[in-house]
Parts: structure tokens; C-alpha cells; sequence
């Protein structure tokens, strides 16, 4: 038995509660951390705390050669641990069929993830976002700035008068200025710099200044903190500990702006423009 | 005043009168005389005496160029002569004729505007001959012809005038025959043939320091007869007197080469491919002093006290102290410290050097032999190409630790002052490669390492280069990211020679306007659709984009490229890099978001799918080879020929010239190492032998798998072959 479980958003109570005992029933835990990883624990907490020992694996270690976890979940039960939900962003669906394919069974335990906070923090409605986007940092594209799928994807969100959720990329310790996204990190050792949110909305607000956005920041965490204003006003201050994510609003809806203004101090002209 | 300064000050006067400039290059077969010949130049222009002259060498300055008693680097000198009541400047350039050094010719080309070459009276035309000459002419350098050693045809081979005259006729028919073929497709060129009634031919001995050409004869009143005579009866010292050398080839320089506002142009268009109509452009066809400047570096060398030295051709404006230059390829400008002309191995400052001169200048930090180097931002020159790649490598490593920076430092110098030379930095094992021309070519450098920069190194032995080349076309591979999410389809063919032919000659590149790259690749043959879809040219490979409207390709070509590039330096047989093969990309599948279409998901996943479609391709081995001449008596032809044939080689001719036999063929690189020892016993020492890189050729399959392991062993690699590699 193979079990996928979401650890969820940030440290190692953020769990739920059938992960928990999924955990606890595990003969084998195996994780990766080159996605994304829980801000709030280490490794050392998160084992102590499911009194299990678990086996981080790198990216290579997943992608290319994932016999060894398949090997042990053909006659025991294994547990496959990722932050957030197991499905969500970097898919492991590619896992799950391979061990579908060697008549292993599989589920599915999830963990609350970045888009669901990305709603319920900022009181925007889950139905009213569009496609998703990844902003990463300047070079990785080998073209400076903001890579232009980036901006269409915002563009064409608003155009339908839908939200943009932009997830803040991971930049990965030791390389070179032009291979620096979490993309290439094989260990979450190597994950260094997470990009904060007023970064994200300095790097944005080049092409569309006075746009809404609101920084969602420490989802999950006991002191999550959410601001709303023009991106440029954004990228003036400064949100504190990672991980951050931006939401850059399309129309909103009238209890969307009531919400945007009391629960995020947006500026109340500016949340006026955006709504319909 | 000292009589160098004089000198200098005359030829500074001189600088800025472009009509009795000449910029010039002396260039031939190994040995056949050129520095020889330079010495009674210099001693004719007073810049050493009459004595040593001939025996001195004085621009083979370096000294192991005196120890080998060949030239390795080309050298620059400036002097001026009276020819018709008007005084001139002569730059020149001595360049070296050993076919390792050959880079160091092609680069002084693009300075000058005409080539003295010299032939061997006793030799005659040899291939070097014939690949100096190729060298001159694609640069649109006006070739004339100096036949030496004259004094070994009346001394040695005691031949009489009308064997004499034989013999010179036929030599000048050669070079004739071939400037005949290379000049047929050139149209901005008339009749560049030489003859002795036009004056474009002279005769002589540089040892003996006499020469003579049909307008000397002419004036001096000496026929062939008189000269037998004097020569004869050991007469040298007067013959020299009354018909020397030096006058007669700087008379002919002076008539017969074209100054800088006959040549730049005809040049210009040649070798710069910018707006032709823009101003900067009129500027340089004109040798515009007042003009912008604009120089092409051709040559680093290194001053023990002023540090790099870069020395070209300045095509317009004037050159000063203090200038802020653009260097074409690198970002922000180099300041200007000094400004200077070449007197033999030294170096003279002076205020400024204007259009239509060659330079030495100090401060230019960031060029590099073929840099274009202006006051404003510019297209920049055609690079300088080299047809011959690397053929040989060896392992330098440093045998103390503490050098090891040093070391890393002075072999990314050389390859900087000698772009023939290829350095691989390996900073994990510390073993370094240095590849090159051929054999001397790394013993040369590898010693200067060691004498010059003071650095004790342990070489390996010499290995040959190899190459990776697909011999067919495959069916479309698909390529798959590690997360599976993208994917990539490709074809792979070989390309034809005469489109590799064309990139290497720098006819088609990345570097040129679209149009004329297209139009370029389309007269090698290549289709219209296409030529319309290159994306990337890397070495002799092209990318082509067949795809349509892929959402996300543009923002990933620049990875599909990375991937691209890894799999062709390292090919799948044995990590040496592929040449020759046509890439097209069909179809691409990609990641909505950009993280997940990173660096670590399509790099790998392209280099993938270019390594199985390599193989699908049949890619195959090859080796370099060189084409092997060997000059033997009669009763050591067998022997020669067998040296050859052992060694792989294919004889593909043999023929009388003289009272010698001539063998020719081709034999691969790697079997030719060590063949000098080899003729030399084999023919008791009495043949001459001159090889030649010819390029790579397809190894026999009984020896691709072979060959293959042991590179593979070589480098640490798997053992195994990869899969499907299966056709010898
Ligand atoms: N007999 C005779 N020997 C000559 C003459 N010119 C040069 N030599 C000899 O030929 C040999 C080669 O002369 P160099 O001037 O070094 O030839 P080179 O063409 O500069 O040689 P590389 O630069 O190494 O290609 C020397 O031994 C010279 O003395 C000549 O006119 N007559
Ligand atoms: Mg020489």
C-alpha cells in the first residue's frame, strides 16, 4: 500500500488528523522537500512528533528512480510525505500510476495547500480564480524581468475579471545568478532564499503599477498576516517571514471588497476601481 | 638622436598619408625563408646592420624561436623606404609557415593588404604555399611572389640559365594555377595572377642578400648570366652590393601593393557585413582619419612590462591615449593607456596612430585576438576563422599545488593570445586539457608555460581529438522531462558537407542579419521553409524550429537550447563533440507554469532526446586526419610509402618532380604521432615530409566500438555502450 499524505501548510501539526494515524501505521515514510517544505518544523520536530524516522528522498530520487519506494510499498505500507497536499503543484500522479501499474494500491490523504489559504485568508471566492501562476526570480528564464507568460497569465485572468494566484519562487543555494529556481533543487538543504512578497510586487508593479494585489503571508501559520494595496505600495514594505504568495484580484465582488478592506486594509478608492 | 628614434619619427611623419602606406605580409612554406628575407628588409631600412642581416633573424625575437630555428608567433615591424622620390611606410608582418602555427597567418591577413609569398627556388610550391595563399585571398589580400633560395639552384644544383629559367617559369605557373582557382569566384577582383614582365615577381637569395625582378635588371644593367657568374665564383658580397635585396622587393612593395585607400574598399565589404551604406561604413572605405574610430584586433601578445599587448589594423579614425572603446562581445569600454608601432620585437609610443596603420595598443583589457575594437557601438568585424580545429590534446597539471591558480591563469591566457588553442579547465581533478594543431604546437606552448611563466607542469602523452557525427536520418524521438510533464519531439539527419563547409567559413552564423544567413544557407543547398525556421547554429549543427504556435516555447527555447548544446559537446558515444548534424524539433509539449518547465525539467529532457536521436541516426566515430607529403630519392620510396600504409594511411599518388619522388596520401592523426623518428630511419634521413590537417573522417567500423571503449576508459565513463548502439 502506497499512502500519499499532505502535510499541509506549516509545521507539524498542520496535518490532519487521518494523516496523523496514516502516519503512525507506516512501516516506511518516505518525503521529499524539493517543492516546497513547513516553515514551522524541522525534520528532526516533524519525527519526533509522528515518532517515525523518515527518508527524504532528492528530486532525482522521485523522478528517475522511484523503484526503491515502490519496492517496499509492493508488501508493506508505505507513506509518501510532501508539504501541502501530494497533488498539488508538483504532481506525483506520475508515482501513484506507477504504482498502480505494479498492482500496488494507492490513496490519497490531503493537506490543506496555498490555494485554498490563498481564499480563505483573503475572503476572495475560490470560484471567481483563474489559471495559477509561478512568478520565479529574474534569470532563471534567461530573460530579465518577469517572464512574459507570467503577466499573460494575469492579463487574461483579469480580462475575464478573474483573480491571479502567483506563487513566489525558491531561489537554491551556492548557484550561479542564471540556474537559481527551486526547480533545480534536489534537496531541501539546498533551498535557500524564498521570495518575499514585496519583491514579487516590485517585480510586478513595472507593468501594471497601480494594480490591486494582496500579499498573503505564513498561511497556516499562528500569525498569518494579509495586505491589500497597489502593488507599487506593496513593494515599499516589507512582510517578514517566509513563505509569502501574492494575489493580484480581478473584479470584485461586493463582499469580496468589504472583505479586502477590513480584513486587509485595502485602500478603500483603490478597492473601488476594481469593483463591479 | 639615436637611429632608431630617427625612425620612428619618420615614420610617424608618414602615418597619416595613407597613399604611401603599405601594410604587408610575408608568408610561405615552412623554411623557405621569410625571416630571412625580413632581415635584409630591416637592414635595408637601417634598423640592423648589414652584417648579421640574413643570419641574425631578427623577428624571431622569442627565444625559442631561435633554439627550434622557426618562427612560432607572427611579428610585426615598421619601416619606411624611398621608392620614386617619395618616401613610404611599410608595416610588416612576418608570419610563421609551420602548418601548426597556421592561425597566427589567417589573423595577420585581416591587417594587411598585400602578401609577399615566397617559394623555395629548390622546393617549389608546397602545400603550405597553397594554404597561404587560400589565406590571403579570402581576405582580399593582393598576393606577389618572391622566388629564394635562388643561390642553391647555381651553387648546389649547379644548374646553367636555361634550366634556371625553366624551373622559375614552372614555379610561377603553380602559384599562378592557384591563384587562378581561388580568385575565379571573386568579382571584386581583376586579374591578380603574377608575372615577371609586370614586375610582380622577384628572384633571389636571402641569404646572400641579392634579389632581382625585371625593372631591377632593368636599371642595374645584370642578366641571369652575370649573376651565375658572380655567384659562381663566389662573388656574393659583390652581387649583393650591386643588385641587394632589400631595394628590389621594397620597390616591389611599393609599386605593386595597393595602399590602404586603394584596398579598404574592397576589403571592408569582405570582411565586415554591417549597413553598408551607413556613414560608419563610408568612413572606413575612405580611411577616414577624422572618422570614428575602429580597429580589428588581430594578435595578443604579452609585454613583460606593460602586460597584454594587442596589435590590428586600424580601418578608421586615429587611435590615442586615453579613449574609451566599445570591445565588440563584452559589455562597457576599455580604456586606451598607450598607443604604439612594432620596431622589430619592441614596441615605440607615439601620440596616435591613424586610419590605415596597424597598432599596438595597451589597455584593452577585454579584447581578444579578433575583437572589434570602436568608439561607437558597432556591428562588429567577421571573425577571424580558422578552418582547422584542434585535432590533438594533451593533460597539463601543475606539479606543485601552490600553482594551480597560476596555472589556470596562463592557460586561459594562451588560449586568449592564441585562439587556436582550445583550454579545458578542469577545477575538481586539476588536470587540465590543452588541445591544438598538432604536436609542436602543444610542446611549444607547454614549454612556454614552463620557461616563461616560471610554472613546473607534468603533460600526459598527446591524444588525437575525436568527433560524433550521424551517418543517417531518424524517425522523430521523444524526449521526457524528469517530472514528465514536458516533452520534446526531434528528427535528427546529417547535414551536408557543403553546408558544414559554409558555417565553418563563418558564411552562415547566428552573428548575421536573418536575410543573409537565409540566403547564405540556401546557396549550400539548404530549403527555403528550412532555412526560415533556424533557430540555433552551434559549431557545425543547426536547430531548426519546425513547431507552430507552442503557448510557453519562446520563454523555454533559450533551455531547449542549454540541452541542446550539453548533448552536442558530450556526444553519446564516447563524450566528444558532434559536428555535422541538422536538429529539428517537431513538436513540443510543455508545463502550464513556468517552475515546472524550469532548467531541471527541460535541460536534461532535450539532451535526452538529442543523444537517442543521435543514435537513432547511426551517429558514428570519426577521426582527424592529415594529408602527407613526402619528397624521397628514388631508391626510399618503398619506404616511404610504407610508412605510410602502416599507419592506416592511403597513398593516393606518387610522382618524379626533379631528381626527387614525391608520395602523397592521407593517413589519420593519431597514427602520425611519432612519425618523424619513424620516415627519418626508414629513409637513412633523406626525405623532407610536410603534413597537413585535413579534417575528420568516419573511423572503419572494425575500430568504432574499440575506439570508443577506450575513450570511455579514458574519461571514467560506463564501459557500456549505450543503448541501441548496436550498427558497426
Ligand atoms: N641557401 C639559402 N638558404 C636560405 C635562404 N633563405 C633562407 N635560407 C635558410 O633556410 C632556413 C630557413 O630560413 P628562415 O628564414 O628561418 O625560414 P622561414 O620561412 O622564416 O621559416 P619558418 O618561419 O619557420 O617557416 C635557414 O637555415 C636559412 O638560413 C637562401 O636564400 N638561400
Ligand atoms: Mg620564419
Amino acid at each position: 500500500m502506497l499512502s500519499f499524505v499532505g502535510l499541509g501548510l506549516w509545521d507539524e501539526r498542520s496535518v490532519t488528523v487521518e494523516g496523523r494515524e496514516t502516519l503512525r501505521g507506516a512501516d516506511r515514510v518516505f518525503a521529499e522537500f524539493y517543492t516546497s517544505r513547513l516553515m514551522g518544523s524541522s525534520l528532526d520536530e516533524l519525527e519526533a512528533f509522528h515518532d517515525c524516522a523518515i527518508e527524504v528522498r532528492d528530486r532525482a530520487g522521485v523522478e528517475q528512480d522511484p523503484d526503491p519506494i515502490l519496492d517496499a510499498a509492493a508488501d508493506a505500507d508505505v507513506v509518501f510525505l510532501t508539504a501541502g497536499d501530494t497533488m498539488i503543484s508538483t504532481t506525483h500522479v506520475d508515482l501513484r500510476m506507477r504504482a498502480e501499474e505494479r498492482g500496488i494500491d494507492t490513496r490519497v490523504v490531503h493537506g490543506t495547500t496555498a490555494e485554498a489559504a490563498a481564499s480563505s485568508l483573503t475572503g476572495l471566492q475560490n470560484y471567481r480564480f483563474g489559471k495559477a501562476t509561478t512568478l520565479p526570480f529574474p534569470f532563471v528564464h534567461a530573460s530579465d524581468g518577469v517572464p512574459g507568460s507570467v503577466l499573460d497569465t494575469i492579463a487574461d485572468n483579469r480580462e475575464r475579471g478573474l483573480h491571479t494566484l502567483v506563487f513566489l519562487d525558491i531561489k537554491v543555494k551556492g548557484s550561479s545568478t542564471d540556474r537559481r529556481n527551486a526547480d533545480l533543487a534536489t534537496d531541501e538543504r539546498e533551498l535557500e532564499e524564498f521570495m518575499p512578497a514585496d519583491y514579487a510586487a516590485e517585480l510586478l508593479s513595472e507593468a501594471l503599477p497601480e494594480t490591486l494585489g494582496v500579499a498573503v503571508c505564513r498561511a497556516g501559520s499562528p500569525d498569518p498576516l494579509v495586505v491589500a494595496d497597489s502593488l507599487s505600495a506593496l513593494a515599499e514594505r516589507s512582510f517578514g517571514d517566509p513563505l509569502h504568495l501574492l494575489v493580484v484580484p480581478g473584479d470584485l465582488h461586493l463582499l469580496e471588497a468589504d472583505a479586502l478592506r477590513e480584513l486587509a486594509g485595502a485602500p478603500a478608492a483603490l478597492v473601488d476601481e476594481h469593483t463591479v | 638622436m639615436g637611429r632608431r628614434k630617427k625612425i620612428v619619427q619618420e615614420c610617424e611623419k608618414l602615418m597619416d598619408k595613407p597613399e604611401q602606406i603599405r601594410n604587408i605580409a610575408i608568408a610561405a612554406h615552412v623554411d623557405h625563408g621569410k625571416t630571412t628575407l625580413s632581415d635584409n628588409l630591416l637592414a635595408g631600412a637601417g634598423m640592423i646592420s648589414d652584417e648579421t642581416a640574413g643570419q641574425q633573424l631578427a623577428m624571431d625575437t622569442k627565444e625559442d624561436e631561435q633554439e627550434r630555428g622557426i618562427t612560432i608567433d607572427a611579428a610585426n615591424v615598421s619601416m619606411t623606404h624611398e621608392y620614386e622620390d617619395r618616401n613610404h611606410l611599410i608595416n610588416l608582418i612576418d608570419t610563421p609557415g609551420h602548418v601548426d602555427f597556421g592561425g597566427d597567418v589567417t589573423r595577420a591577413m585581416r591587417a594587411v593588404d598585400g602578401a609577399l609569398v615566397v617559394v623555395d627556388a629548390v622546393e617549389g610550391a608546397m602545400p603550405q604555399t597553397e594554404t597561404v595563399l587560400r589565406q590571403a585571398l579570402r581576405e582580399g589580400v593582393k598576393p606577389a611572389l618572391f622566388i629564394n633560395k635562388v643561390d642553391r639552384l647555381i651553387s648546389e644544383l649547379q644548374e646553367g640559365p636555361q634550366e634556371m629559367q625553366q624551373r622559375l617559369l614552372k614555379v610561377i605557373r603553380n602559384v599562378n594555377e592557384l591563384i587562378r582557382g581561388m580568385t575565379e569566384d571573386m568579382d571584386d577582383v581583376d586579374d591578380w595572377t603574377v608575372s615577371v614582365e609586370d614586375g610582380t615577381v622577384g628572384f633571389g637569395s636571402a641569404l646572400y642578400k641579392w634579389g632581382v625582378s625585371m625593372p631591377s635588371m632593368q636599371a642595374t644593367g645584370l642578366d641571369f648570366g652575370d649573376i651565375i657568374d658572380l655567384e659562381q665564383n663566389d662573388k656574393r658580397q659583390e652581387l649583393h652590393e650591386r643588385t641587394p635585396l632589400s631595394d628590389v622587393v621594397l620597390d616591389m612593395v611599393c609599386e605593386h601593393f595597393p595602399d590602404p585607400l586603394d584596398a579598404q574598399p574592397r576589403r571592408i565589404p569582405r570582411i565586415w557585413r554591417g549597413d553598408a551604406e551607413s556613414e560608419l561604413a563610408e568612413q572606413m572605405r575612405l580611411v577616414d582619419d577624422d572618422g570614428e574610430v575602429v580597429l580589428m584586433v588581430t594578435d595578443i601578445g604579452i609585454d613583460p612590462h606593460a602586460g597584454e599587448v594587442a596589435s590590428g589594423r586600424v580601418f578608421a579614425g586615429g587611435l590615442e591615449k586615453g579613449q574609451e572603446l566599445y570591445v565588440s562581445g563584452t559589455a562597457g569600454k576599455n580604456r586606451v593607456q598607450s598607443v604604439g608601432i612594432y620596431m622589430g620585437g619592441e614596441r615605440e609610443e607615439v601620440e596616435r596612430v591613424p586610419a590605415g596603420n596597424i597598432a599596438a595598443v595597451t589597455g584593452l583589457r577585454d579584447a581578444i585576438a579578433g575583437s572589434t575594437v570602436s568608439s561607437v557601438e558597432m556591428t562588429p568585424f567577421e571573425s577571424i576563422e580558422h578552418i582547422s580545429e584542434p585535432v590533438i590534446t594533451k593533460s597539463v597539471e601543475a606539479k606543485n599545488m601552490d600553482d594551480l591558480p597560476k596555472l589556470i591563469e596562463t592557460l586561459r591566457r594562451v588560449s586568449k593570445e592564441d585562439p587556436t588553442i582550445q583550454i579545458t579547465i578542469n577545477e575538481d581533478t586539476g588536470e587540465h586539457l590543452i588541445s591544438g594543431q598538432g604536436e609542436l604546437h602543444l610542446e611549444v606552448q607547454t614549454q612556454r608555460i614552463e620557461s616563461e611563466q616560471g610554472i613546473p607542469v607534468i603533460t600526459g602523452e598527446p591524444i588525437v581529438v575525436f568527433r560524433e557525427q550521424p551517418t543517417g536520418a531518424c524517425e522523430t524521438v521523444e524526449g521526457i522531462s524528469p517530472n514528465r510533464h514536458n516533452r520534446f519531439y526531434i528528427t535528427i539527419e546529417p547535414l551536408s558537407d557543403e553546408l558544414v563547409e559554409t558555417i565553418q567559413l563563418g558564411e552562415a552564423s547566428m552573428d548575421m542579419p536573418e536575410l543573409e544567413r537565409r540566403e547564405a544557407l540556401q546557396e549550400a543547398g539548404m530549403d527555403k521553409d528550412t532555412s526560415q525556421n533556424v533557430e540555433h547554429i552551434y559549431g557545425t549543427n543547426i536547430l531548426i524550429d519546425d513547431t507552430k504556435g507552442i503557448q510557453h516555447l519562446n520563454e523555454t527555447m533559450e533551455l531547449v537550447i542549454e540541452g541542446l548544446e550539453e548533448a552536442l559537446d558530450d556526444g553519446p558515444l564516447a563524450a566528444e563533440p558532434v559536428q555535422g548534424s541538422l536538429i529539428r524539433l517537431h513538436d513540443a509539449r510543455l508545463h502550464e507554469d513556468a517552475i515546472h518547465r524550469g532548467p531541471a525539467q527541460v535541460i536534461p529532457a532535450v539532451r535526452n532526446a538529442v543523444h537517442r536521436g543521435l543514435i537513432a541516426a547511426r551517429v558514428k566515430l570519426l577521426e582527424p586526419i592529415q594529408n602527407v607529403r613526402i619528397d624521397v630519392p628514388n631508391e626510399h620510396m618503398g619506404a616511404a610509402s610504407g610508412e605510410i600504409q602502416g599507419r592506416r594511411g592511403r597513398v593516393d599518388d606518387m610522382y618524379q618532380e626533379g631528381d626527387l619522388m614525391v608520395v602523397e596520401g592521407i593517413a589519420p592523426v593519431d597514427e602520425m604521432i611519432g612519425f618523424s623518428s619513424d620516415i627519418r630511419s626508414a629513409t637513412e634521413g633523406r626525405a623532407s615530409w610536410n603534413t597537413e590537417n585535413a579534417g575528420f573522417q568516419v573511423m572503419s567500423n572494425s575500430l568504432q566500438e574499440e575506439t570508443m571503449k577506450e575513450i570511455r576508459e579514458r574519461k571514467g565513463m560506463k564501459l557500456e555502450l549505450p543503448e541501441g548502439v548496436d550498427y558497426f
